[in-house]
């Protein structure tokens, strides 16, 4: 029991360690506390059978340590955008060859859209001149 | 002459409502895209969408631009770089040219629509980078219904609903042309809501969107989108439940607005 619930402990501190490291350090926090625990009851388990307590120790320090770096990173570390640069000039590109590609489109129905409310707004005038 | 005047109101309140009186001719909206994993919801990229105008010899259009960006702790794991655009009319968002350039995480595609509203069609161009790094293309002639929109589109037009006289459970349908293929979006007025966003506090309206013959968003009234109570119907907040989780979009910063 008490090897069991050490070997666990360790392996749950490990992943913590891995996942701080990783993007996800938010998702470091499960396994480390859960490594935390299960370290309690290895050393509650080691003290009462008096037996060696190291590699609760060292669960321990794994855990402080994945614990430490996920909290840095989720207290000063900010969103920040990576390198645009290809995307900007994608942008640039593309806007240049739709204005290339528009100039070549019959833009007609733009203009009878427009043509279409100016009609409409002079009816209006027209109506309400009547009425009055 | 009664009826010709109501008549005529008629058309042209229905006219005012097709008209563009939400978007600013240089608009920018930053957001914060969020990805749920395991319970905890991780920023994963910045979604920008902005307005500006574009002159050609003819007319002066308004481009609508979305891009979306991988923040930088996640470029080397998968790195997006997305860039959708809409070549539109200032006045009544009438799409003439659509063009979608997508890179994430090294998977490639291109798609772009040329619209001909006189005969309903639009010319499909297709391109994608084969596994050997070849690009091959795809031209294809699509029939489209009368007020169908391209997606970029669709999400600045639905900053045009007359939400302002709708009563709760008001809905609205949209037709919306992705990957060559048409979908019927529905959007639901779900009321009014003050919710606290990155621009301060807002009244917002609420929305539930769903894709009629599509399965990309799960549920039917898991897909919500706010929009403030406002002339300029912001979206400000937006959450979204697809195939593989759920995730959130947040308004980071709003500029160039029109009211």
């Amino acid at each position: 029991m008490r090897k069991l619930i050490i070997i666990l402990s360790i392996i749950s501190a490990v992943l913590a360690v891995i996942l701080s490291v990783l993007p996800v350090s938010n998702l470091a926090f499960i396994p480390a506390i859960l490594a935390f625990i299960l370290g309690l009851v290895g050393f509650y388990l080691s003290n009462k059978q008096e037996k060696p307590k190291h590699t609760v120790k060292l669960a321990f320090l794994l855990t402080i340590i994945a614990l430490s770096i996920s909290t840095y990173k989720s207290i000063f570390s900010t969103s920040e955008v990576g390198n645009t640069e290809q995307l900007e000039q994608t942008e640039q590109k593309s806007e240049e060859e739709a204005i290339e590609e528009l100039e070549g489109l019959d833009l007609e129905e733009l203009d009878l859209e427009e043509l279409d409310l100016e009609e409409i707004d002079v009816e209006e005038l027209e109506i309400e001149g009547i009425d009055i | 002459m009664r009826y010709l005047l109501l008549m005529l109101s008629v058309t042209f309140c229905s006219l005012s409502f097709s008209q563009n009186t939400a978007v600013s001719m240089n608009e920018t909206l930053k957001f914060t895209a969020a990805y749920n994993m395991s319970g905890i919801m991780t920023d994963l990229a910045e979604v920008t969408m902005e307005t500006s105008p574009v002159k050609t010899s003819k007319a002066t259009l308004l481009r609508l631009k979305c891009t979306a960006t991988t923040y930088s702790k996640w470029d080397n794991f998968f790195k997006i770089r997305d860039l959708y655009e809409s070549y539109v009319s200032p006045k009544s968002l009438t799409p003439f040219l659509y063009k979608r350039d997508i890179n994430e995480g090294g998977y490639y595609k291109f798609m772009q629509y040329t619209f001909s509203h006189k005969t309903n069609t639009v010319k499909s161009l297709k391109k994608k980078r084969r596994g050997n790094g070849t690009i091959w293309e795809e031209n294809k002639n699509i029939t489209i219904g009368s007020s169908t929109n391209d997606i970029v589109t669709t999400i600045y037009k639905m900053r045009n609903l007359n939400l302002a006289q709708a009563t709760k459970g008001k809905k609205f349908s949209l037709t919306v042309i992705f990957d060559n293929e048409e979908y019927k979006i529905s959007v639901v007025y779900l009321g009014t809501e003050t919710i606290s966003t990155g621009i301060g506090s807002k009244s917002c309206y609420k929305l539930g969107i769903s894709v009629n013959n599509s399965s990309v968003l799960k549920g039917s009234n898991d897909n919500l989108l706010w929009l403030t109570a406002d002339a300029n119907k912001i979206p400000v907040y937006a959450k979204f439940k697809i195939a593989v989780g759920n995730g959130e979009l947040k308004i980071k910063s709003a500029s160039g607005l029109k009211n």
